[in-house]
Order: structure tokens, then sequence, then C-alpha cells
């Protein structure tokens, strides 16, 4: 075993063993994919947060449904959050009514029935949407921190496996063995406690998100109940 | 890997995520430069290459004792002038850069070595019954001086050998006798370190002495733990001087490795209450 004069971070991850390299380029590769979702999620989250919050402004404004439901449908891209359920449940609620209106057996409760399956399975939509990579930085907050550690261990066991070899053994031969190592467990800590803060807070405002979607369609579902 | 709604930001995204970690490698390169200490097993590999240079750079220190021995009549104020010699152990380092001159220097050596002999023989008459007497009385006036004391009496012992052994080569007693000044030297400062750390509280009664036998690797670092040889009649101050030696790591030791190793077996004597 050689001793490193030049104790600094490159020569320690050159000089780390296999093992323990192979384990630092999964942790950085893990870390750069857990923080772009993160990046991502906090710029969808965010988009999200705001349309929905400029829409409930737009619907309780007071207008007239029709024309809300020509302006979200008309602009370029596909409705997102609270639009998308509102445009779900409208299109179908206007589509049964004509259809209750032409054959006349149909009861308004299956109307409204209706509209809400359709309102239900746009916000099953929105919210797969909002929980996209959730999982992914759950993973990796709760594994990392063992793969940094099995790295760590591996480098502590060969550097023990060194001093072996010598018949003094000083601090000064494992310490280097063991600095390269514990680098590992720095490479796996970094990576795991973004995500876990990230996880967190885009769980929590995942559920704000979904709650306020939900009581949208009850309120919504009152007022299509009233209009019919 | 992502939704469709997320692509307009996943590039943003990617290159912030790089960003992140180009910040925190570049925190890490500037804050982890750490530089070890100079690790130990350069120490072992200098010990076989000093021990050739050895007796050249101890050449010079070589008129060194005469000072000793010249002052040494006066007893009293003797111990600031070995104080003062601390410094010179450091001209070997200069020397070995003037080994150009070496020519020179042993032909001073050579010059010096005659008068020495002179003035050894001399002196050893006269000085072998003065020392004997004034060490006999220094032990008895100068307890308060004890370090140096030892240093003294180190030097005086090699004063000795050398007079006694000056047929078997020059060059050894120069060497020993500089390696006994920079023992001494650093036996002092050893002690004087320990004694800072010594707990006096404990050892209130009386002015009791210790021996303790202590190895010293060539780190400065303790090799076991310390034995005692001459209690002090209580175990609290036996104990106090102990934890003072162990609490003294690393002990000073000097530069040069051939010397590291006289400190392997190192006998230091206490009076804590001095």
């Amino acid at each position: 075993m050689t001793v490193a004069n030049d104790m600094s971070f490159l020569t320690l991850i050159i000089g780390a063993s296999l093992p323990v390299q192979l384990v630092m380029c999964i942790l950085l590769i893990t870390s750069l994919f857990s923080w772009w979702y993160i990046f991502i999620k906090v710029a969808t989250i965010k988009r999200a947060e705001t349309e929905s919050e400029e829409f409930e402004s737009k619907f309780w404004s007071g207008g007239d449904l029709n024309k809300l439901y020509e302006a979200v449908t008309s602009g370029r891209r596909k409705p997102q959050g609270m639009g998308s359920i509102f445009e779900a449940g409208f299109k179908e609620f206007v589509r049964l009514k004509q259809q209750a209106g032409a054959e006349a057996r149909m009861e308004i409760s299956d109307v409204m029935e209706g509209s809400r399956r359709a309102m239900r399975a746009a916000y099953n939509r929105e919210l797969d949407d909002l929980d996209a990579h959730l999982p992914f930085l759950a993973s990796v907050g709760s594994v990392s921190p063992y793969i940094g550690l099995f790295g760590t261990v591996w480098g502590i066991m060969n550097a023990f496996r060194g001093l072996s070899s010598v018949a003094q053994a000083t601090l000064s031969q494992v310490a280097p063995g063991i600095a390269e190592a514990l680098v590992a467990t720095a490479i796996g800590l970094f990576a795991a406690i973004p995500a876990v803060i990230a996880y967190n807070r885009f769980a929590s405002k995942v559920d704000r998100l979904s709650v306020r979607y939900e009581s949208f369609m009850e309120e919504f579902t009152n007022i299509l109940q009233r209009k019919s | 890997m992502i939704r469709k709604h997320e692509n307009s930001d996943s590039w943003k995204a990617g290159a912030l995520a790089i960003g992140v970690h180009a910040v925190l490698l570049v925190g890490m390169l500037v804050s982890f430069n750490w530089k070890a200490a100079h690790p130990v097993q350069n120490v072992t590999e200098v010990e076989l290459w000093d021990k050739l240079p050895a007796p050249k750079t101890l050449d010079a220190p070589k008129p060194e004792p005469k000072p000793i021995i010249e002052e040494k009549p006066k007893p009293k104020p003797e111990p600031k002038p070995i104080v003062e010699e601390k410094p010179k152990p450091e001209e070997p380092k200069v020397d070995i850069e003037l080994e150009k001159k070496k020519k020179e220097v042993e032909q001073k050596q050579k010059e010096a070595e005659i008068k020495k002999d002179k003035e050894l023989q001399e002196k050893l008459d006269q000085k072998k019954k003065l020392e004997e007497l004034q060490a006999q009385s220094r032990e008895e006036t100068l307890k308060d001086r004890k370090v140096a004391e030892k240093s003294k009496k180190d030097a005086i012992k090699k004063l000795k050998e050398d007079s006694l052994s000056e047929e078997k080569g020059n060059e050894d007693k120069q060497a020993s006798v500089a390696n006994a000044s920079l023992i001494g030297e650093y036996t002092e400062k050893i002690k004087a370190k320990i004694r800072g750390n010594v707990n006096k509280a404990l050892c209130s009664d009386g002015n009791p002495q210790l021996i303790f036998e202590i190895s010293v690797l060539p780190t400065g670092q303790l090799s076991g733990t310390p034995k005692i040889t001459k209690s002090s009649g209580s175990d609290a101050c036996d104990e106090a001087v102990e934890r003072a030696i162990i609490a003294s790591e690393p002990l000073p030791l000097p530069e040069d490795a051939s010397l590291k190793s006289q400190f392997k077996n190192l006998k230091l004597k206490f009076r804590p209450n001095d």
C-alpha cells in the first residue's frame, strides 16, 4: 500500500480501488439524475400550482361556463391541471345532456354520474403526472447511503488488509485508505439528502394539489347539477 | 424517462443539475486540499540514508564542547551558557550545504583536535577533580536546575569518554559528543514539555523524585505505556506524572533520524515540585 503524500480530493478518488470507484461512479450518475428530476419537478409543480390558481380565479369570477370551456379548449396546448378536469367533465356533461334530451329515457343522475366519471379519469391522469419521478427520488434517498456505505466498507477492508503486512502499524498507514473509502459515503449522502428533502417537499405539494383538484370536482359537480 | 409535458423543462433542469454538481466539485477541490503530515514510512527510509553522512554533518559541532569545558569552573552561571548553546546543533544543516568546504573543515578539525588534546590533557587532571567536586556540590545546590544539570553531566561524561578513547578515531568521538549534546537538549525539551502537563497539586507533600522509562517512536509518539522505575511513594503523584507523559505526545525529537533511535529507551527523572 502506498501512502499518498498529497491528499487532495482528486487523488483520493483516483487512488481508490476499482469497486470503490465503481460505487462512486454509480452514485454520481444517480445524483445527477435525481437533481435533474428535482429541477424538472420544481418547474412542473410550480406551473401546476399557478395554472390551477389562475383557473380557479377565472372559474369563480362567475362567467358563462360555455365561454370558459371555449377559452380552455381553444388554447394551443392541451389543458392541464384543473383545466383538463373541467374540460373533461363539461364535455361529458354536454354530450350526455344532448343525448338525454334526444332519447328522453336518461335520468339526470346518469348524466351527473357520467360527467363525474370523466372528471375522475382526468383527475387520475393529472395526479399520475404530478407523481411522476417521486418514487425514483424516494429510492435514491433511501438506497444511495447504503451504496456509499458499501463502497466505504470495501475500501476500509482493503486498507486494513494492507496494514496486515506491516510490522508496526501506525495510523498514517491506514488513514489514506480510510479517507479514500469515506469519499464514497460522502457522495452517497450528497445524493441522498437532497433526494429525501425534495421527495418530502414534492409529496406534500402534490397532496395539497390533489386536495384542491378534488374539492374543485365536488364543487363543479354541484354547479352542473344545478344547471341541469 | 420523462413525461411529454416535462420536455420543455428537461434541458434547463439538466443544465441546472450539472451546474449543482460542478459547484460542489469545485467546493470540494478548494476546501479539501489537505496536506498529509509527513508520513511515518518516509522516516524509516531516511534512517538508512543518514547513517553514512552522519559523521560528516557532525564534524563542525566539535568546537562546541570546548565552551562547555571552559565554562564549567563557574558553577552557577553554567546552566545559561548551555541553554544558549542550543541553537548550535542546527549548524550541521548549514554544514551539509557546505560539504564542498569539507576539506578545509577537516584541516581545522585536525588543528582543533590537537589543541583539544592538549587542553583536555591539561584540563583533565584539574577538571576531573574539579568536576567531580562540582558535580557533587551542584547536585546539592542546583537541584532547581536539574534540566540543565542533566545535559551538563552528559557533556562531562562525553568529554571523559573523549579523552579516554581519543585514539580510537576522532570522528566517532565528535559525533558522540554532538549527539550527546543533542540528545541532552531534546531530553530537556521532553522533560520541559511533560513538566508543563503535570498536575503539581497531586505531588504536594515533600519533594519526591520519580524515574520513568519511556520508549519514543520516531514520530514522537510513545510506544507502550511509560514504566515507572522509581516511585514517588504516592500513587496519585505517579499517575499524575504518567498522565502528563501521555498528554505530552508528540514528544519533541531531533530532526536527525539516526538520533531518533536513541530515544527508544529513555530514562526520565522528575521532581515535580521543583
